[in-house]
């Protein structure tokens, strides 16, 4: 390349390489051209508490380590045991963000009302897809089944309507030696959002069998699917290896088979919106701390920690219009 | 018999030591560089990376049936001579931007090709986990002042320098500000005049040989310069945000009083307070503006950093991935943590890297999510909440013990209390965690918020989680273990000395604090050593008191009142769960687990033996004071 390069035509070659390669062409996953960049204010200071789901543990502290480098002088405390746990520590005031792997029930919102008199605010942060994990040498991952099925393997009343339990890899479509492996469950523990998720939207709001192994966090219901060969799972997106294989998904019988790929989020039947949860007074803005914090989730550089936690980065449309939801302005606050 | 009690002497011991040897292995290996080998499947795919597993696994019929041609037959070769047995390999091909991928599976069938590429580099970055490629040029950018001068002019004079003579073999450039995301393009200078807005020249020193030079000359300034950074980010911010804190809180300290007074309805208190607080507003104004110049100049000196350390940049070219075309992409000197071409190391320097791994791991904070970087604050809040609940739980439960063995007459009352502690020796854990959360943190602590820290709600100080209520907990916890140990030691004293020592005249508590207490106190250091391994090993409880995946403020620094035992703090037994079960990149996390087992084990021993090394001076001390 060295003399190669001395001959004006490689050499603009060259040039040509290095502009189109100084930005990230080459990634699958991009961010959104039209969101802006991130530019530092002053008067940022405080601690981001934030306390809530498992799923968005890593998001939140990426978000948090980059905030920290634009405001060196904020402190940061995360903690992610579950969804659940996101409610009634903003009600306690015990944290500023609330991270949610599902919507709040009513129930929660309710209690949260009860202490403020306002509902808190939703922000829709990233796009994740449930994907159903199997072992990686498991076939099921080339074909796919529907989500009656699904519900067939992992819940006890079969409210998908599918016909029969399944309990073994034959039943579910498979032969071979496959055939006779029993099928083994892993999921969450039901402080989890995608517990939640999971439950009611491949489930149909049945109930989980008893067999199902909960585990402490997604990573582990992953590297517990990784170790069993006739294990299934169900975690976010973000956290697949090399050991396992995502299933790809139809509605129904008889419908298409939908990837777990990041091209393909809007037709996959398990995506959902990942959030973050602030009690904003109707009426006043948000101090500073978060209204920078949530500025900076969806600037450029917000966006592309989505991308490298392995999640889905938001449009320029769902940002303006969750920012506009905590008083924010995408055209003019930036 | 002798083959019984042996036997299980023998299980025991290869139990320990296997453990330890597992531990030992993975965890030493974790940071040992491995070369970095690139394979090209039959059918034209690439990968490129360090092989970090492998395993023998039985395909099935359908995953045969699929493949065709060349791998076919290598496959029915492998298979017919393996038994129906085939072997893979995983690569950590990272380069997880481009691929949305960290690891890869080859099949030995599928392998065309397997060689270790001389220049192969290996690159650990700040983000996006690691980088392979191939080194392709050194890059060094100088950003040129207009100054005033006309577009001729400054176009003249970038020729001008960029027609000086090069430095050996590399070759000059002009820089013009790219268009849309890209931010420079590099020019030929004879095609000056058709490149929009110059803002530059460049050094470009092309071929791996001279890219690795030039990375190796520039990169220990870069990151010296990124330490500047950094301290300024930390200490300086950090000096004047606290001074602007203290501020805030003088004044919302004198209206909390305001409104004291005023519901007492004392007029002229009021009056009086009015005045302090419209001096300690003006103050705090004050504060404000010159933290707000200060801020300001740390950002300005921030960014003349970062645009120094951006001019160095590497250009790489990744072996392609899977499918995919190999792609030609820039790397800031900035970005990259450590780089080196793994293929090309001798022992030597393979021995200095792993040293250097090492020494992040001990002394740096994590990054990307704890996933990466060191494990420091972690170390330290060991320590710390260790120490803190020997502090606590030692004198604490001898006293108890002496009361217990000395004091108490013996009855059923007694025997109820013995019984119970005994008890709470077998109370899980994590009770104790519930416990803690429910009295230290929601009742102690906000009564004193209530007291002393009323300025500052509803964000809370003593409330939540921190150092000193996560200490006290496990304190609780371990001390049974202390009342025991103290307990048996105490006991063990002859009470002929006792009785010696009554007879010369002593009284009751000289009789213990000269005969008994000495005699007892290897036995006493015994119990804290038990406790301290009890302590220093527990987890569960301290998730709920004050544990938290990322706390990189220590609880001790430069900021009055130089303890700040109210902090939450990380923990190394948490990390260890942390990595291993939240991580998003589990299979790069794995190794990460076992080293800090590792170096938790390592923690507890060392503390160990200072305990041990304690006890056997306090007994050469005392052998000699006896009878």
């Amino acid at each position: 390349m060295l003399r190669s390069l001395k001959t004006p035509v490689t050499f603009a070659l060259f040039v040509a390489v290095l502009a189109i390669l100084a930005f990230p062409v080459t990634a699958q996953v991009e961010v959104d051209e039209r969101l802006p960049e991130y530019k530092p204010v002053q008067g940022v200071s405080g601690t981001v508490k934030s306390v809530g789901s498992d799923t968005l543990n890593n998001l939140m502290t990426l978000w948090a380590e980059k905030f920290k480098e634009v405001y060196p002088n904020v402190q940061v405390e995360i903690e992610g045991k579950g969804s659940s746990t996101a409610p009634p520590a903003l009600i306690e005031g015990a944290s500023n963000f609330g991270p949610m792997s599902r919507p709040m029930k009513d129930a929660e919102a309710d209690e949260f009302e009860k202490a403020f008199g306002y509902k808190p605010v939703a922000v829709q942060t990233a796009i994740d897809m449930v994907a159903v994990y199997v072992h990686k040498d498991n076939p099921i991952a080339q074909s796919g089944l529907t989500l009656p099925q699904v519900d067939a393997i992992f819940s006890s009343t079969r409210k998908g309507g599918y016909a029969s339990d399944i309990n073994n890899w034959g039943q579910a479509g498979l032969d071979g030696s496959w055939g006779n492996l029993p099928i083994s469950i892993y999921g969450r523990n039901s402080a989890s959002g995608t517990y939640g998720f999971f439950k009611k939207k491949a489930l149909f709001k049945g109930d989980y069998k008893n067999s199902v192994k909960e585990q402490p966090g997604s990573s582990s219901v992953v590297q517990g699917v990784a170790s069993d060969k006739g294990g299934i799972g169900y975690s976010g997106i973000g956290y697949k290896t090399a050991d396992v294989g995502t299933v790809p998904l139809a509605k129904k019988q008889g419908g298409e088979f939908v990837p777990a790929d990041f091209d393909r989020a809007a037709d996959y039947p398990l995506a959902r919106f990942l959030l973050v949860y602030v009690n904003k007074k109707p009426g006043e803005d948000l101090d500073p701390l978060r209204k920078e914090f949530i500025k900076l989730i969806f600037s450029q550089q917000g966006q592309e920690v989505v991308v490298k936690d392995g999640y889905i980065p938001v449009s320029y449309e769902i940002a303006k219009q969750t920012l506009a939801a905590v008083g924010v302005d995408i055209d003019a606050d930036y | 018999m002798v083959w019984l009690t042996g036997g299980a002497l023998a299980i025991c011991t290869f139990m320990v030591f296997g453990l330890l040897f597992l531990v030992l292995m993975r965890g030493l290996s974790t940071f040992w560089p491995l070369p970095v080998e690139q394979v090209t499947t039959s059918d034209g795919r690439v990968f490129m990376g360090e092989v970090t597993r492998d395993d023998d696994y039985q395909p099935t019929d359908n995953v045969i049936a699929a493949l065709t041609g060349e791998m076919r037959q290598a496959a029915d070769v492998e298979l017919a001579s393996g038994d129906g047995w085939a072997h893979r390999r995983l690569f950590r091909t990272g380069n997880y931007r481009i691929t949305q991928n960290h690891f890869s599976w080859v099949n030995d069938w599928e392998v065309d090709q397997l060689e270790q590429p001389e220049w192969a580099m290996v690159l650990e970055r700040l983000e996006w986990g690691r980088f392979y490629g191939f080194p392709e040029a050194f890059v060094k950018m100088t950003l040129v002042d207009r100054n005033g001068m006309t577009e001729e002019a400054f176009r003249n004079e970038l020729r001008r320098q960029a027609n000086l003579p090069a430095p050996e073999g590399a070759a000059m450039r002009l820089v013009a500000r790219g268009t849309g995301s890209v931010p420079f393009e590099l020019v030929d200078p004879s095609d000056a005049a058709t490149a929009s807005s110059l803002v530059g020249f460049a050094e470009v020193h092309e071929g791996a040989e001279a890219a690795w030079h030039g990375f190796r000359e520039y990169h220990a300034e870069v990151r010296e310069r990124r330490e500047d950074r950094r301290q300024l980010e930390k200490h300086d911010t950090g000096r004047i945000n606290h001074r602007q804190e203290q501020a805030r809180l003088k004044v919302r300290e004198i209206e909390l009083e305001i409104a004291e007074a005023e519901a007492k309805g004392q007029d002229s208190k009021v009056t009086k307070l009015e005045a302090e607080r419209a001096h300690a507003q003006k103050e705090f104004e004050e504060v404000r503006v010159w933290a707000d110049r200060e801020f300001a100049r740390i950002r300005s000196e921030i960014d003349a950093i970062n645009e120094e350390n951006s001019r160095y940049q590497m250009l790489f070219r990744t072996a392609g991935e899977g499918h995919r075309e190999p792609a030609l992409t820039f790397q800031r000197l900035d970005d990259i943590v450590r780089a080196y071409p793994a293929n090309r190391l001798a022992l030597g320097e393979k021995l200095a890297l792993f040293g250097s791994r090492w020494k992040e791991f001990l002394t740096e904070e994590p990054r990307e999510a704890n996933s990466e970087g060191g494990v420091f604050p972690a170390i330290f809040g060991t320590v710390a909440m260790t120490l803190i609940m020997s502090i606590a739980v030692v004198p604490f439960g001898v006293l108890a013990a002496l009361y217990l063995r000395e004091y108490a007459k013996g009855g059923p009352l007694t025997s109820a209390v013995r019984i119970a502690v005994n008890n709470l020796a077998g109370v899980p854990s994590i009770v104790f965690g519930v416990f803690g959360l429910g009295f230290f943190c929601y009742v102690v602590g906000a009564n004193i918020d209530e007291l002393l820290f009323a300025a500052e709600l509803p964000n809370p100080t003593f409330g939540k989680g921190g150092l000193l209520w996560a200490s006290l907990t496990l304190a609780l916890l371990t001390l049974p273990v202390v009342i025991v140990a103290t307990e048996e030691a105490v006991s063990a004293v002859p009470n002929s000395m006792r009785e010696g020592s009554y007879a010369c005249g002593a009284s009751k508590w000289q009789t213990i604090k000269r005969i008994v207490l000495p005699r007892a106190l290897p036995g006493i250091i015994t119990g804290m050593i038990l406790a301290i391994a009890r302590g220093a090993g527990e987890v569960a409880p301290l998730m709920l008191v004050g544990a938290v995946k990322l706390a990189p403020e220590l609880p001790i620094d430069g900021l009055f009142p130089y303890i700040h035992p109210e902090r939450s703090f990380m923990h190394l037994g948490f990390h260890i769960y942390d990595v291993g079960f939240q991580s998003q990149n589990s299979e790069a996390a794995k190794p990460m687990v076992y080293t800090t087992t590792l170096l938790l084990i390592g923690i507890i021993a060392t503390l160990n033996l200072a305990t041990i090394w304690l006890r056997n001076r306090l007994r050469r001390k005392f052998a000699g004071g006896q009878f």
